[in-house]
């Protein structure tokens, strides 16, 4: 079974870099809403429930749509006046528009998160530059290796009796006392590691890397696809040419505007549709079994 | 897959992007597109700034103690950042820069903000922290001599650093938000952001006024003991 988060990042992150691009800049509401159901519904698939998180979107959405028909004026439909300032149709309509895009993106970003972990950005990167891979590679080994030694200092400091955390200000000493220990460790458990890949022979050679992702027919089926019906997307957003202010208009709907949004769909949709045939497949395979 | 193998290539790429991708790229947001796409403009002078600071970095001869320390402190932020309330990495920025360069700093800031949005949720502001706090690790490297031997400028440069890192921020949230630059939303931002404008210039603050001289005294030592 090979879900959405098996492909090749390149050609995964080159879908996510599609799908989100357009979001972020045209501003059209078809495709706005297209990307907000189709980020959900990615969302749900690949990282499984949200929680608190949903919340924090819906308020943020909130906030943001009606800031908008607040700070700008422009628009010539005009609903009320409040503080000698027109608040207009057009304005408020932008700012949902808008804030459907910020709150599209986030859940874009957020599936985004889940899927490219530090292995496959490690992956794109090496081809970048190597040496920035292995600095990446370390940091990456470091954060929990800073976290298990602080734990210990910690320890050895509470047993020797140096610190208690029953009052705030010693907690805090002990705090920074813990860190600096840390620091100094860090710092000196990192120089002999430079030593020792200096007399291993580091930077003598060129640097070979070890590549866990291939491509396959199916990444450069993606690749090639995420591509296309974002070029199909932008052609047909552009044939409509919406405008917001001074007034709402559009172009009228023809064939390539209904193909342009037709293709965005499917491309949001790429994922789900990915883990559906696999379903479907797996499905296919247990019932011959 | 190996994108950029070839150096000759990448030296290629060192002078091309700024002398014609980024020119380029302004040029053509002036000129072609609609008004309200600055937000594409600012994002591509964003990543393009950014891959050129990287190719630069694989062309230097970068010894292997200095890329170890750099990594060491990009985990130090980010472990860093893990701590509610608790925003040293700007501070860490400047004090290595202080100590190991601009270039060193570049990295550590934009290297910070990449990998420790990895735990904090990434975004298309990424590329704008990226190069947000890798200036200021770039400036703080200009200006070290000064900043080492003054403690009341080292302060001063902390909270300017903090405020502008914030304000930058919020020109990011405004061109997002609305896809041009508009004043009046960018007050707003700003005024909305102010307490966390207000966070990062005052932990900055203490994170330099308590930490600048033990850190320094640190790579002092290291440097003294190992001769790095």
């Amino acid at each position: 079974m090979r879900g959405f988060a098996d492909y090749n990042p390149i050609a995964a992150a080159v879908y996510f870099l599609a799908v989100t691009g357009i979001a972020m800049f045209c501003m059209d509401p078809v495709i706005l809403a297209l990307s907000l159901a189709g980020a959900l519904v990615t969302f749900a698939l690949l990282c499984g429930q949200g929680g608190r998180a949903h919340w924090y979107t819906l308020g943020l959405f909130l906030v943001m749509a009606l800031i908008n028909p607040l700070v700008s004026h422009n628009g010539v439909t005009v609903l009320f006046v409040m503080n000698h300032n027109p608040v207009t149709l057009e304005a408020l309509l932008y700012g949902v528009a808008a804030a459907a895009m910020v709150v599209a993106v986030l859940y874009w970003f957020r599936c985004f998160s889940c899927i490219m972990t530090s292995d496959k950005l490690l992956y794109i990167f090496g081809g970048l530059s190597p040496r920035l891979a292995l600095i990446l590679s370390m940091t990456l080994r470091y954060v929990p290796l800073f976290g298990q030694q602080a734990k210990k200092v910690k320890q050895a400091q509470t047993a020797l009796g140096l610190y208690k955390e029953d009052n705030l200000i010693d907690s805090f000493r002990g705090g920074m006392r813990v860190f600096s220990v840390m620091v100094t460790w860090a710092l000196e458990n990192g120089i002999i590691t430079a030593d020792s890949m200096t007399a291993r022979g580091y930077g003598l050679g060129k640097r070979s890397r070890f590549r866990l992702f291939r491509w396959r027919a199916g990444d450069v089926l993606l690749l090639t696809g995420s591509l296309l019906l974002a070029g199909l997307a932008l052609m047909g957003v552009h044939a409509r040419a919406f405008t917001w202010y001074p007034a709402i208009a559009a172009a009228p709907m023809d064939a390539l505007a209904i193909a342009g949004y037709g293709a965005y769909g499917v491309l949001t949709l790429l994922p789900a549709i990915i883990h559906a045939k696999e379903a479907i497949k797996w499905h296919c395979l247990i019932s011959s079994m | 897959m190996i994108v950029i193998k070839n150096s000759r290539v990448r030296q290629m790429l060192r002078w091309v992007i700024p002398l014609l991708a980024i020119p380029a790229l302004v040029a053509l947001g002036a000129a072609v597109l609609p008004e309200k796409q600055h937000l594409l403009v600012s994002l591509g002078v964003a990543v393009l700034a950014v891959v050129l600071f990287l190719t630069g970095f694989e062309q230097k001869k970068t010894g292997a103690r200095r890329m170890v320390i750099v990594s060491v402190m990009v985990a130090l932020c980010i472990v860093g950042r893990m701590i509610p309330l608790f925003k040293p990495v700007t501070a860490l920025t400047i004090i290595i820069a202080m100590y190991l360069g601009g270039e060193a700093g570049f990295l550590t800031g934009a290297l910070a903000a990449v990998l420790s949005n990895f735990y904090f949720g990434q975004g298309p502001w990424t590329p704008f922290q990226m190069l947000a706090w890798g200036l200021i690790g770039l400036m703080a490297g200009y200006l070290a001599p000064l900043l080492k031997k003054s403690r009341a400028l080292l302060l001063i440069f902390g909270v300017l650093a903090g405020a502008a890192y914030s304000m930058v921020m919020d020109v990011w949230t405004v061109l997002w938000y609305d896809g041009g630059f508009n004043p009046a939303l960018y007050l707003t931002a700003v005024a909305a952001a102010l307490p966390h404008t207000a966070v990062y210039a005052l932990s900055n603050f203490a994170f330099l006024w308590f930490l600048a001289r033990p850190f320094g005294e640190k790579l002092e030592r290291v440097r003294v003991k190992y001769g790095v």
